[in-house]
């Protein structure tokens, strides 16, 4: 069995069968309209609520490092090895270590983000099966207890869009891409809101935390603008599911985005 | 920290580019397998950016349409011959062209579609009849003006089966439904309750008037062309992609499982069924002594009328158009392999293969 079956039985066909699934109770309850994008929409929440404990994680590991970058040990060793950064990061690794924190541990999640975002994309693409080649293909993946022959070709408009295209809303000639903007800006709310306020400013998370925010919505607004609609809706949805996670457990940092209250205590 | 937030923003690019290469990689599957047909001693084929003439008796090439390549043009649905001498040729670029059949000029162009031309486009006495995948079939006159346009409710990528007797033409569409059309003036005159499956395969017309279809719904119909009802199902072990075809005695129908099933055309009862082990896409070609099947894993079985195999052909690649019938030749058009086209003889010896030059 090659990587790609590998991927294509562990990873695509679940994500499509689950795809159809939904689809298919959508449209007999509902009728066949608007269904698929809100078959995407119930998708995300799943895979939210599967990576829910990932989340959490995250949400603990930047916790860990904002009390441990709060602590006298970590100031004494800023202030004691400023002019000697390989030193510095030595003695930080060390504490680290003797911590049980690992700076990379609240990046995991966005990085698990990938193969799922990889995944959705070709799952939506498969499912829609616009082409031959790509209905053929569907065929062979579909598990029997999925009505296929009810439900096939699904229906891939949504609001004003067609989930397999790249999304543009005509205001008066202009095309505007209006999911795109969405993704940009509920990207980096989420970035924002998200981000721990560090005690240093001027340290390694707090730089890759700048980088993230600042390259995270631009990231993902370039492939909402380049691929199907279906996946700027997943996007969207997983944004404002994400901010919602936060906010339920209190963890929403207000004072990111609304620079007047930076004195303002903390959601909590 | 420069070094630091140059290296992740770095890190995130090479994420980025590995994340647009494996979408952009299903991306480049949006594609179909070729289509083929003859007229005379040519063969057409559209396959990917280009139409070509082949002459059929030395496979060498005559013209291709574009002159350049053009990634924005596609074609892949069989290019159609009308009565006065056009070739027709649907792209995925929403354009149908005319095409001279002699030099691979430009006659004209329609670009009214707003989707892609995956079937092939009928032609009559009364105009050319183009579906779309926009679910609209839309009759042409021979100069590339609108006739008429009829919308279906899905994609249509399906030719229709014309039926000269009631200047009517049949009509398979996506949205599960036969749709019966005034072919002059684009009217309505039936159309079929769901049948339970999209079809994507040309109905079969027979001279009592009974039309053969399969769906997805795992089923081989037969319909009354009079006013679309049933006339008889045969179950099918899966999706009935290819439109059956006829003899005089028999409906010749097949399923992605790779069944080729033998039918009573009055009936519906089985007479035989194989399997040929790969999926069937295309129908069969029928000739006075045998059927010859092309199969998705590139294996072209040319079979007894009593359902033997006479013999089997592999070539390199996959088989999901269906064998055209040239002067000397069964002529086969090949997707993803070392060849475009491969003829054999009736005994199944290769005589010829096309690769187009670059």
């Amino acid at each position: 069995m090659d990587i790609s079956s590998i991927w294509n039985t562990i990873i695509i066909e679940p994500m499509v069968n689950t795809l159809l699934g939904i689809y298919s109770v959508l449209t007999s309850i509902f009728g066949p309209e608007n269904m698929f994008g809100l078959a995407i929409i119930i998708f995300t929440i799943l895979i939210r609520l599967i990576t829910y404990p990932l989340t959490y994680q995250q949400m603990k590991s930047g916790q860990a490092m904002q009390d441990l970058q709060k602590s006298k040990e970590w100031q004494t060793i800023q202030k004691k090895y400023k002019d000697n950064k390989e030193k510095l990061a030595q003695e930080q690794m060390k504490i680290y270590k003797e911590k049980g924190v690992s700076p990379f541990s609240s990046c995991l999640p966005t990085i698990i983000q990938f193969p799922i975002i990889i995944g959705l994309y070709q799952s939506i693409i498969r499912a829609l099966a616009v082409t031959p080649t790509q209905l053929l293909g569907l065929s062979f993946n579909i598990y029997p207890f999925i009505p296929a022959a009810a439900i096939i070709p699904l229906n891939q408009h949504f609001l004003w869009m067609n989930l397999s295209e790249p999304e543009r809303l005509n205001v008066m000639g202009v095309a505007i891409p209006v999911l795109t903007i969405l993704v940009v800006i509920t990207t980096f709310l989420q970035s924002k809101l998200m981000a721990p306020a560090t005690a240093q400013p001027g340290d390694q998370g707090a730089s890759m935390s700048k980088a993230m925010n600042l390259y995270m919505p631009l990231l993902m607004g370039w492939l909402a603008y380049s691929f199907s609609a279906g996946l700027a809706l997943y996007f969207i949805t997983s944004n404002l599911i994400g901010i919602l996670q936060y906010g339920a457990m209190g963890r929403l940092d207000w004072r990111n985005i609304i620079p007047s209250r930076k004195t303002d205590s903390k959601v909590k | 920290m420069k070094k630091e937030q140059t290296s992740f923003v770095l890190l995130l690019t090479i994420l980025a580019l590995l994340l647009a290469s494996c979408m952009g990689g299903a991306a480049s599957t949006t594609t179909s397998w070729p289509g083929l047909s003859v007229h005379d001693d040519t063969a057409y084929l559209a396959y990917n950016q280009f139409v070509y003439a082949i002459d059929t008796k030395s496979g060498t090439e005559l013209w291709r349409f574009p002159d350049e390549n053009d990634r924005n043009v596609t074609f892949y649905a069989a290019p159609t011959m009308t009565a006065d001498g056009q070739l027709i040729v649907g792209g995925y670029n929403k354009v149908l062209y005319s095409l001279n059949p002699e030099n691979g000029s430009e006659n004209w162009t329609f670009d009214q579609a707003t989707d892609r031309y995956v079937g092939s486009a009928l032609a009559t006495g009364e105009g050319i009849f183009a579906p779309n995948a926009d679910y609209s079939l839309y009759a042409i006159d021979t100069t590339g003006k609108l006739m008429w346009s009829f919308p279906a409710e899905e994609a249509l990528w399906a030719k229709p089966t014309a039926d000269p007797d009631c200047t009517c033409i049949y009509l398979p569409s996506m949205d599960h439904r036969i749709y019966a059309i005034n072919a002059e003036d684009g009217n309505l005159i039936w159309k079929t309750d769901p049948l339970g499956g999209a079809i994507v395969g040309s109905p079969s017309l027979s001279p009592e008037e009974i039309l053969y279809t399969g769906t997805f719904n795992n089923e081989v119909i037969a319909l009354s062309a009079e006013n679309g009802s049933n006339v008889w199902e045969h179950s099918a072990e899966n999706w009935v992609w290819a439109g059956p075809i006829l003899d005089e005695e028999q409906v010749y129908a097949s399923d992605l499982n790779g069944n080729l099933y033998a039918l009573e055309k009055i009936t519906g009862k089985i007479i035989w069924q194989i399997n040929l082990e790969s999926a069937i896409t295309e129908p069969a070609l029928i000739t006075p002594d045998a059927l010859y099947v092309s199969t998705e894993n590139g294996i072209l079985y040319a079979v007894n009328p009593d359902s033997t195999i006479r013999w089997t052909r592999e070539v390199s690649g996959k088989l999901n158009a269906a064998p055209v019938l040239a002067a000397e030749a069964i002529l086969v058009a090949v997707t993803d392999g070392d060849d475009l086209i491969v003829a054999f003889d009736a005994n199944g010896n290769q005589q010829w293969t096309f690769s187009p030059e670059e």
